[in-house]
């Protein structure tokens, strides 16, 4: 496929583009393989020769066209939820753009994807792909202790197609057990280590759900696996994130849950974390209450109630909450899972690590928490995002559960101030990138597809770009100081907040806000770096609490 | 417990520990002493109780009235429950249950309170035990009903600032009824009550004509702007009891506006409901339409949009302004005040916004006395109000909005509300100047300014940021709006995320930090000044900041 087919007209003259909250701006547009991009024009009222608007075309989500008279008006609702206007003189001209954008945007081939393309000079391939390997995860857990080995099995993606090549798993377990469990498990999934707490040497597992079966098939080398997880003596929770009755329902799929019987030291919790269709729908919802600006807003507030968004953030930071309330407080172990092992699951055990683990607070560590539990474990990326809130197209896999992640991950910014090194923008960075994004960071499914496409050669890492000093300090948190105990939040339906700098972020002026918050920023770190200019961004969270050692004598923890 | 089908993330101890939070209020602690007490305070009963607590199950402790406070301390269970509640917030003291009541804890006192939470104590059923108890808080509670001073006029605190000395009346302005006045364009913001127009439509020449010299007096524009505070049916309305509004015959120069904010009944019954949603047990499954049926932040968003509306009139339009409703001193005050929040910088500092309060509030006669109730036992009163904490409730609006804005924090509006009732000041007591002279209120009692002015550090936000004539304008839609849940469901220890110190604590390190930064960059603009004493260099000021307006594309 050429792309060159797709563009109809390559360039109009004289096309007028607004957005809410700025003035409009008249240009030349132009359509390329991967991007619109309008230049203004002499005498229009922008700077002569800049470029106004470069748009990834990749971030539209739906093209609504008009035509009146000769004049043709493009809507571009965009899947990070800008909306822009075109004025297009000419009927064909505005035609040929609509239908233009819209194949471009609906390309599906991952290799065709602009990171495939995009080459900063700054820098290099294959930089920062590397920054986040499990080794290094698995070397600190086996500091302390020897119970679990770092296993290559799955290194040519045979026993699980959506794991990564190595998974950390209980050391007494060998390779053939493994292989055995993962046929006992949906996509093979068996369970893996996802998180070790170091205070009392408890773990966190995932996986996908066990194939009962309505004949309730049994697995000696599942129940093995499982078993060795646990201390002599020792008992655990599966958090099966579905409801009873769903999980009792999965067998006759083939699916089901453990039992009693079979796995005695387990003791099974079940919460009902909605994906999918219902999630998807909720964050549509939620889009069209926000941009209703139409109406009055008397009923705003039972329109964000029956939005349900808010509801599903309550239930993922509860749901979080109890796993990490096993294993703090009743020094168990926990294995997570839902149905396939790959939505619901991660962002419990990714949440999770957020609450309990100060490291998962730096903005290095919450890069390498991502890589681990969202990008390594197999999010299907390429699915969940082909389609944000407002696309027409019909729905397949799409559901923003990243995106709840990230929510959740604000509310805990929210409630605790000063305890994530990063700020929002590094979030709202986090989201955009997901739906469109030159970095090949979020693409495909799984390491598996990863490899297939070769992304980790032919283009680059979110991460090393995030990580050069300029952007880095964008990101900080003024406010941080390393706390080293866990966030336990509150989940009261009061506590939580819409997000507005997401949802609201093009509807509200936050100049504000903005000014606001780099006034802070300003504030702390010229207080701070004053007396000689630290070296490097980089290193400012490896001095944690020298300048303030408050919170580590708080009392019994910050929540 | 994890098996549990609710987990209690943040359950136990909070509660307890953030009553018993050291008196923030800055009450001196005798060691051999059993309560905390102020200079003046005196010690009249004490009585074993059970405190019924709405969040954490029954305590058994001891209560003790002062003439100024009613203290709870536990006994018996670890750590130690405190409840330290001034008198003044108590709006109503009930008995509840009889001697033949059945049911643990089912005889004591009730007692509803006017800052968002209500206390009950159970007592031993025996011996008609409640009825000393009972009869000795409602004299206190409630010292005007009993020919009693407010505790205001035994208090004797010493502070190292005489708040009184913060607001003088003469200096601050030379016309009585004007409240402020545009630096650049001479528009002027005034207030009055509504006409006394009638059924008939009575006119008055010396109204229409003074209208008209206000007018003249700024010279720019054609017409005044009169806004009426009130929605129109209720001015029409007032037509009938003798009042109105400006009819275009009769003041053809002016033009009127109604800016559809709720009369005082309609306020007192929507915070009400609000109490009734948070208080004890908030409302979980539906809570925010619940929170929308009871209109609380629409009403907010109606004062706020008001307020916006004269400011922007005045700035911008170029015009005079008269802001009235029925009384003027209601809705007229909340308009006027916010409007000049959002016109001046100087009323975003802690000793501005004391002025504000004091002008537009307390001198212009906002009736506290009867909007509170301060120390009377009539808790059913129609002319109840919570007009002033809708106020403040605007001004937290603003700050959320404009982080960097106001001088003062989140502390500071709650320390005002917290003595809006509590009496220990002479502040808010009573309801004009005259009877504020009678009782001879700024020599005989404290200020409120005096304690907040004391303890500066306490109530200043470590990011405000000196800005001088720059005109806030908040967004009044209800998406930007939010309940204030630290005030108004403070009580819920289920609802605090964090313990209060290390959050307070490092509030303070950052404005010690501030004042660390600010000083040493004086001392870079000295000596950089007198480096480039000729240079026409003009080093960047602190308050400038780098504008990061971002095309959104």
């Amino acid at each position: 496929m050429e792309f060159a087919e797709l563009i109809k007209t390559a360039k109009v003259e004289n096309v007028q583009l607004s957005c809410s909250g700025l003035p409009p701006i008249k240009g030349t547009l132009c359509i390329t393989s991967h991007h619109l991009l309008l230049s203004s024009q002499p005498g229009g009222n922008g700077e002569q020769g800049t470029v106004e608007l470069w748009l990834l075309i990749r971030n539209v989500d739906a093209v609504e066209k008009r035509v009146a008279n000769s004049l043709g008006t493009i809507t571009l609702k965009c899947k990070d939820l800008k909306v822009l206007q075109l004025e297009i003189p000419g009927m064909e001209e505005c035609l040929n753009i609509a239908s233009s954008t819209e194949a471009l945007s609906s390309v599906d081939s991952v290799m065709m994807m602009y990171p495939f393309f995009y080459r900063p000079q700054s820098m290099k391939l294959k930089d920062g792909w590397k920054l986040y390997p499990l080794q290094h995860y698995y070397q600190q857990i086996a500091s302390e202790t020897g119970a679990w080995r770092l296993s290559c099995a799955n290194g040519d993606f045979t026993i699980c197609s959506s794991y990564p090549p190595a998974v950390i798993v209980p050391a007494t377990v060998n390779d053939n057990v493994l292989k055995k469990a993962a046929r006992f498990r949906q996509g093979g999934r068996f369970p893996v280590l996802s998180y070790y707490h170091k205070k009392n040497g408890t773990v966190m597992l995932r996986s996908s759900q066990p194939l009962i079966g309505p004949n309730r098939k049994r697995c000696q080398e599942d129940e093995a696996l499982l078993s060795a997880a646990l201390d002599e003596g020792g008992h655990g929770f599966i958090i099966d994130t579905r409801s009873a009755q769903a999980a009792k329902q999965a067998r006759m799929m083939g699916g089901g849950t453990e039992p009693t019987s079979s796995y005695p030291r387990w003791k099974r919790l079940h919460r009902q974390l909605e994906r999918g269709r219902p999630l998807q729908e909720s964050f549509i919802k939620l889009v069209e209450a926000c941009n209703d600006t139409s109406l009055s807003m008397d009923r705003w507030l039972s329109k964000l109630e029956s939005s349900k968004w808010l509801a599903h953030v309550k239930g993922a930071l509860s749901t979080a909450c109890l796993a990490a309330q096993c294993m703090e407080r009743e020094d168990a172990c926990v294995l997570v899972h839902g149905a396939e092992g790959t939505d619901t699951t991660l962002l419990v055990t990714a949440l999770a690590q957020v609450i309990l683990d100060p490291d998962c607070r730096t903005l290095a560590g919450f890069q390498g928490l991502l890589e681990r539990e969202w990008i390594e474990a197999g999010h299907p990326f390429h699915f969940r995002y082909a389609h944000s809130a407002y696309s027409h197209a019909r729905l397949k896999q799409e559901a923003p559960i990243f995106l709840l992640f990230l929510d959740c991950v604000w509310q805990l910014g929210r409630q605790f101030p000063f305890s994530l090194q990063f700020s929002e923008s590094l979030l709202l960075v986090l989201f955009e990138h997901t739906y469109a994004s030159c970095y090949g960071t979020f693409l495909c499914n799984s390491e598996k597809e990863r490899c297939l496409c070769d992304v980790k050669e032919k283009t680059h890492s979110l991460w090393s770009w995030l990580n050069q000093p300029s952007e880095w300090k964008k990101h900080l948190n003024p406010l941080y100081t390393y706390n080293a105990l866990v966030i336990w939040p509150s989940v009261e339906p009061q506590s939580l907040q819409l997000w507005q700098g997401l949802f609201l972020r093009w509807i509200r002026s936050s100049q504000y806000l903005d000014e606001a918050w780099a006034e802070i920023q300003r504030l702390v770190t010229s207080c701070e770096d004053a007396p000689e200019e630290s070296a490097g961004c980089t290193l400012c969270h490896s001095q944690p609490d020298v300048a303030y050692p408050l919170t580590i004598t708080g009392t019994a923890n910050e929540g | 417990m994890a098996s549990s089908s609710t987990p209690k993330y943040n359950s136990n101890s909070l509660e307890s520990s953030s009553i018993k939070r050291t008196p923030k209020d800055g009450t001196k602690w005798e060691q051999n002493e059993e309560i905390p007490r102020l200079p003046g305070e005196t010690r009249v009963t004490d009585k074993e109780v059970i405190y019924v607590c709405p969040f954490n199950g029954a305590v058994k402790g001891r209560l003790y009235v002062t003439n100024y406070r009613l203290y709870l301390r536990s006994v018996e269970i670890d750590p130690v429950v405190i409840l330290d509640v001034p008198l003044g917030v108590i709006a109503r003291i009930e008995k509840m249950g009889g001697a033949s009541s059945r049911g643990e804890n089912s005889y004591g006192l009730d007692i509803t309170c006017k800052d968002m939470r209500n206390l009950r104590f159970a007592l031993k059923q025996e011996g008609h035990s409640r009825r000393d108890i009972f009869e000795i808080l409602t004299k206190h509670a409630f010292p005007q009903s009993h020919n009693l001073p407010f505790f205001a006029f035994v208090n004797e605190e010493k502070f190292a600032e005489n708040g009184w000395m913060v607001y003088n009346a003469m200096s601050e302005y030379r016309r009585q009824v004007l409240s402020w006045i545009h630096p650049e364009n001479q528009a002027v913001v005034m207030r009055s009550s509504q006409p006394l127009v009638g059924m008939s439509g009575k006119r008055n020449k010396e109204d229409e004509r003074y209208l008209d010299i206000i007018r003249d007096a700024n010279g720019q524009i054609s017409k005044l702007t009169i806004y009426d505070a009130r929605p129109n049916v209720n001015a029409v309305a007032n037509k009938a009891t003798g009042g109105g509004y400006e009819g275009d015959d009769a003041y053809p120069n002016a033009e009127l506006f109604f800016l559809d904010i709720h009369n005082i009944h309609v306020m007192r019954e929507s915070l009400k409901k609000l109490k009734d949603i948070v208080y004890p047990n908030v409302e979980e499954s539906h809570w925010l339409s619940s929170l929308e049926s009871t209109h609380w932040l629409e009403h907010i968003k109606l004062v706020l949009t008001g307020a916006i509306q004269v400011a922007d009139k005045v700035s911008s339009g170029k015009s005079s302004v008269l802001v009235h409703c029925s009384d003027g001193w209601d809705r007229t005050a909340q308009l006027t005040s916010l409007a000049m929040l959002m016109l001046d910088s100087y009323y975003r500092t802690i000793v501005g916004f004391e002025v504000l309060v004091q002008k537009e509030w307390i001198s212009f006669g906002h009736k506290f006395a009867s909007r509170i109730g301060h120390g009377d036992k009539n808790h059913a009163d129609a002319d109840r109000s919570p007009i002033f904490l809708q106020f403040i409730d605007c001004v937290w609006q603003m700050s959320k909005q404009f982080p960097t804005a106001f001088e003062f924090n989140e502390q500071f509006l709650i320390t005002i509300l917290d003595h809006l009732y509590s009496c220990r000041f002479g502040t808010f007591l009573y309801s004009c100047e005259s009877v504020r002279e009678k009782e001879k209120v700024t020599e005989r009692t404290l200020s409120l300014w005096s304690l907040i002015n004391s303890e500066k550090a306490k109530h200043t936000n470590p990011f405000y940021t000196k800005e001088l004539n720059r005109a806030l304008y908040p967004v009044a839609s209800m998406r930007h709006l939010e309940l204030w849940v630290s005030y108004y469901i403070r009580w819920n220890p289920r609802i605090r995320q964090q313990q209060p110190n290390p959050v307070e604590q490092r509030y303070m390190e950052l404005l010690a930090l501030r004042d660390d930064y600010m000083r040493r960059l004086e001392e870079l603009q000295i000596t950089n000044n007198s480096k480039i004493s000729n240079s026409s260099t003009s080093s960047a000021s602190p308050s400038q900041m780098m504008s990061h307006v971002q095309t959104h594309f």
